[in-house]
């Protein structure tokens, strides 16, 4: 039944009018496009708190004996920058901002299946950001974004209001995650099979299923640790029976799937890119597809790796060991599909290329690095020190936050109806890429020489490494701000770009930018994989998507 | 096509790279930028080796074909914009091959890390191994040997010696890492962790705390104001010295380790059968259900309370209930090895009520 209503464009024909108001359009909108903007706005004012914090570790480290700030300032520094990064950035950006603006219109779809779910989902984000920094006025949380306790028992008031926050911001990704999955297993446009659907709703489509189950089990563990803060039920506390490495299982049973949840999209964006920049058809879409779908499944199976040195039984560190080391065999497919795509193809190095180009080896390097720690007798000496720190940022900077910025120059003209400057677009790269390898190369040597990670102070004989990555990171931090201030700029005075600068193929490029209100005139058939250069694009019913014909009509209520 | 010269030049290079790579990573000397100083290090470093080697091998590859196809394949001048590349969609064979030998990888990958995973594992601790017990602090380390009453704050090892090392915490995780060993515990409350090595190389190594545990976590390490606690490989002769003169300064010192709720433990309601079963999980791995005799680290336990050849306990007090649970609350250090106390043993008040209740059901 459901199946026949998409495919007679009942559900997805249904418009609402237009709002009028500037607060219902621009502030408490139901349009996913301008839900996905807030999200990425929002995304990248935390994301330069995060940025500031981040140079403040930095600063702090350039001295072995520390002096900038206190330990105990060090130490709020270090837990809100993992915090902020990775609720508030990452997560948000990639799935509620990027995911909003483009996947319903790649599916043919007028908006989501919730809009004011969706509303409720963006408008949960500042409230928890404001909570979350709100922190630092009642006693920062100081033991790291993973709160381990019984650390985090003796963190200020201000840990129990970073349980709320995240707590908050979970319930936000979990309607996402619900609104998502619905709107793409139900409102795909007639002929928008699974396999002719572009590979960012793939994408999408295996993240949902992570937001929603894994979220959860964070929830769970937040819920427990704040009313052991707050009221005294000792789950965590071994003096009363609790046990500390419960809050570790459950903690790490959301926060493995959330680094997929971080990684899937960006694959997703960057398989877009590649196929539209090289003119030709991305290599192996199937097994790019269905390695995403692995990936998320053996996700799930994999968390305890985190916890290879905090005691468990020996004999289940193996399975865990074992499993985690399968991900590498759909992880590398990936990569090897991206690369062939390379061949043969007519490649033009516009931003978003270089900075898709940069993931695929960034990405490369945190992955191989990931297979490392995997092996458990090697994770025994690398555990805990500058070398995670070292693997995880190339994973989620190199990769993750690499995949958003190819993104944000890729889909711009989508928001805005204007081009980013291409030349301070290049500069950002180079400046990216140099920074970010300045910054966490010398990690790994530090790691395996005897760094640990969370110093406030550490052994002067690491302290001309730490200057030397202190001084890369000012450079990645002025890749940022100049990208951020090229989205602003552009915003007015950016080059117009028409409805498809960059002569894409999927469907959203086939409408005018920024994008209209109601996204189709008319729903549009899809008979084919969006990928083949040589052939003319496979929909129908897009001939007056462009023209002055008069927009639908909205339907009575 | 475009499997001309060029494609298979490139591709003649990242072979060559790739096994000046391996080769490197072969015969790097890493011992003499970090020394192994135990045996475990030198197996641990076999497997660094063939991670780095392969590892670096197919970043070499990956990255030189990505570098060369953008070389290659980059948009000319003399190329029209409606010009597209090549239109292959996939490529059975090739994705089959590339699925198959990243897995005959993995599989190689996990056989070896499994089998180094058995060897270095606490499972097969030898019989003449020395016991100590280190214990986090915030923010410092103390140490436990068997018939040094007290706790020291310097780690010495006997070269040679096989070391059972069972580490736990007073207070938050901490961590035992000494980047020379290779090996890592963390120092979790509650709970005891267990490294088993050798010492093969003497010397003096740092000690550091990797689990992040306050404000001072920075400074625990050895070194600082904080925590001068170093580790040492000493000569068995050195080692001895050592040990006599620490063995007699401490002497006047109570080998009970005093816990925070000091007070004596109400016995009253102890459920025997609620203790059997903790028993099982906390006790066990040292002591045995058989007799005195039966020694696993301590004593056999059966019939403690009502074994007439064995009227007083370790420490010299009378065998009842109230004296076995004051050990079970203090812990004890006694020439056969050291018992954690309440704190590291997690063991609530009731716990202690319980397990005495099961130990005097021992007939």
């Amino acid at each position: 039944m459901a199946v026949a209503a998409v495919h007679s464009g009942g559900i997805a024909d249904h418009i609402h009018p237009e709002p009028e108001s500037f607060l219902r359009k621009y502030v408490f909108s139901i349009d996913h496009k301008i839900i996905g903007i807030q999200y990425i706005v929002t995304c990248g004012i935390f994301m330069m708190l995060a940025g500031a914090l981040a140079e403040l570790i930095r600063v702090q480290l350039m001295r072995a004996n520390g002096g900038f700030m206190t330990p105990d300032t060090y130490n709020a520094v270090f837990t809100m920058h993992g915090s902020t990064m990775v609720w508030f950035v990452i997560i948000p950006l990639l799935t509620g901002g990027f995911g909003n603006l483009i996947f319903p219109v790649q599916i043919g779809a007028r908006d989501v299946a919730f809009p004011w779910l969706n509303m409720v989902s963006y408008w949960i984000f500042p409230v928890a950001g404001l909570m979350l920094y709100s922190s630092f006025l009642m006693g920062a949380p100081v033991a790291g974004w993973t709160e381990y306790p019984p650390m985090s028992l003796q963190g200020g008031a201000g840990t129990s209001m970073w349980c709320a926050a995240v707590f908050l911001m979970g319930i936000g990704s979990t309607l996402t995650g619900i609104n998502f999955l619905v709107t793409i297993l139900k409102m795909r446009a007639p002929g928008m099979t699974f396999t002719r659907m572009p590979l960012f709703v793939w994408g999408q489509f295996v993240t949902a299923p992570l937001l929603m189950i894994a979220t959860t089990a964070l929830g769970a563990a937040l819920a427990a640790l704040f009313v052991q803060r707050e009221f005294g039920v000792p789950f965590f506390d071994p003096t009363k029976g609790g046990s500390p490495l419960l809050w570790q299982h459950m903690f790490w049973f959301y926060s493995h799937p959330a680094v997929y949840i971080m990684i899937l999209p960006a694959f997703g964006m960057i398989s877009e890119i590649f196929p539209t920049f090289a003119r030709k058809p991305i290599f192996g879409y199937k097994m790019i597809a269905f390695s995403s779908c692995a990936i998320a499944i053996l996700g799930f199976m994999v968390w305890a790796h985190h916890m290879f040195t905090s005691g468990m039984a020996p004999t289940l560190e193996l399975p865990f060991m074992v499993l985690t080391m399968l991900i590498a065999i759909p992880t590398g497919v990936k990569i090897f599909s991206w690369t062939t795509t390379l061949f043969g193809g007519i490649l033009e190095f516009t931003t978003p290329m270089l900075y898709s180009i940069g993931f695929l080896i960034l990405f490369t390097i945190g992955g191989v690095t990931g297979v490392f720690l995997a092996a458990v007798p090697f994770d025994l000496h690398a555990h805990g020190t500058y070398f995670i720190v070292a693997h995880f940022h190339y994973v989620i900077a190199g990769g993750s936050l690499m995949g958003a910025l190819a993104a944000l120059y890729f889909w711009y003209p989508k928001m805005t109806g204007r081009m980013m400057n291409e030349s301070w677009g290049k500069w950002s790269f180079w400046l990216y890429m140099i920074g970010m390898n300045g910054t966490f190369l010398p990690m790994h040597w530090l790691g395996l020489w005897g760094m640990p990670r969370r110093y406030a102070v550490y052994d002067p004989q690491f302290q001309t490494w730490n200057q030397i990555e202190s001084w890369f990171s000012f450079v990645m931090t002025a890749s940022i701000l100049l990208t951020i201030f090229n989205a602003i700029w552009s915003i007015k005075y950016g080059k117009k770009s028409g409805a498809n600068p960059w002569r894409a193929r999927t469907l959203e490029w086939q409408i005018p930018s920024p994008m209209p209100y109601y996204n189709f005139k008319h729903v549009p058939s899809v008979f084919a994989a969006p990928y083949d250069f040589a052939e003319p694009l496979p929909y129908r019913g897009l001939e007056e998507e462009l023209t002055d014909s008069p927009p639908p009509v909205p339907a009575a209520h | 096509m475009h499997l001309d010269r060029g494609f298979w030049t490139a591709t003649a290079v990242i072979v060559l790279l790739g096994i000046v790579a391996i080769f490197w990573w072969i015969y790097a000397p890493i011992q003499s930028i970090m020394p192994e100083a135990v045996d475990r290090a030198r197996q641990i470093d076999l497997l660094y080796r063939f991670l780095a080697a392969s590892g670096t091998a197919l970043l070499v590859a990956v990255i030189g074909y990505i570098l060369y196809f953008v070389f290659r394949f980059r948009k000319r001048p003399t190329h029209s914009p409606d010009d597209i590349g090549l239109q292959i969609h996939d490529n059975h064979k090739l994705e089959f091959w590339w699925t198959l030998i990243p897995a005959m990888y993995i599989v190689v990958l996990a056989a070896i890390s499994v089998n180094l995973f058995f060897q270095i594992e606490p499972v097969n601790a030898q019989g003449n191994t020395l016991v100590i017990e280190a214990l986090g602090h915030q923010w410092y380390y103390t140490f436990r040997y068997p018939g040094i009453n007290g706790e020291v704050k310097e780690m010495h090892l006997p070269l040679g010696q096989p070391i059972t090392l069972h580490v736990s915490s007073y207070d938050v995780i901490h961590s035992f890492w000494v980047p020379e060993m290779r090996l890592k515990a963390d120092m979790v409350p509650g709970l005891i962790n267990t490294l088993v090595f050798t010492p093969t190389r003497p010397g003096k190594y740092e000690l550091l705390c990797t689990e992040f545990c306050g404000t001072l976590h920075g400074d625990m390490r050895s070194g600082t104001p904080n925590d001068p606690a170093y580790i040492y490989i000493d000569p068995p002769g050195k080692y001895k010295a050592w040990y006599d003169a620490t063995q007699r300064a401490n002497a006047h010192m109570s080998n009970a380790i005093a816990v925070a709720s000091a007070g004596a433990v109400s016995l009253t309601g102890g459920d025997a059968a609620a203790g059997k079963s903790l028993f099982q999980t906390k006790c066990s791995a040292c002591h045995a259900l058989g007799p005195f005799t039966q020694k696993i680290v301590g004593p056999g336990l059966k019939g403690v309370l009502h074994d007439p050849a064995h009227p007083n306990l370790v420490n010299g007090d009378k065998a009842t209930p109230d004296d076995v649970a004051k050990i079970l609350q203090n812990g004890f250090n006694g020439p056969m090895g050291t018992m954690p106390n309440q704190t590291a043993n997690g063991l609530t008040d009731k716990d202690i009520a319980n397990l005495v209740a099961f130990l005097n059901s021992l007939k």
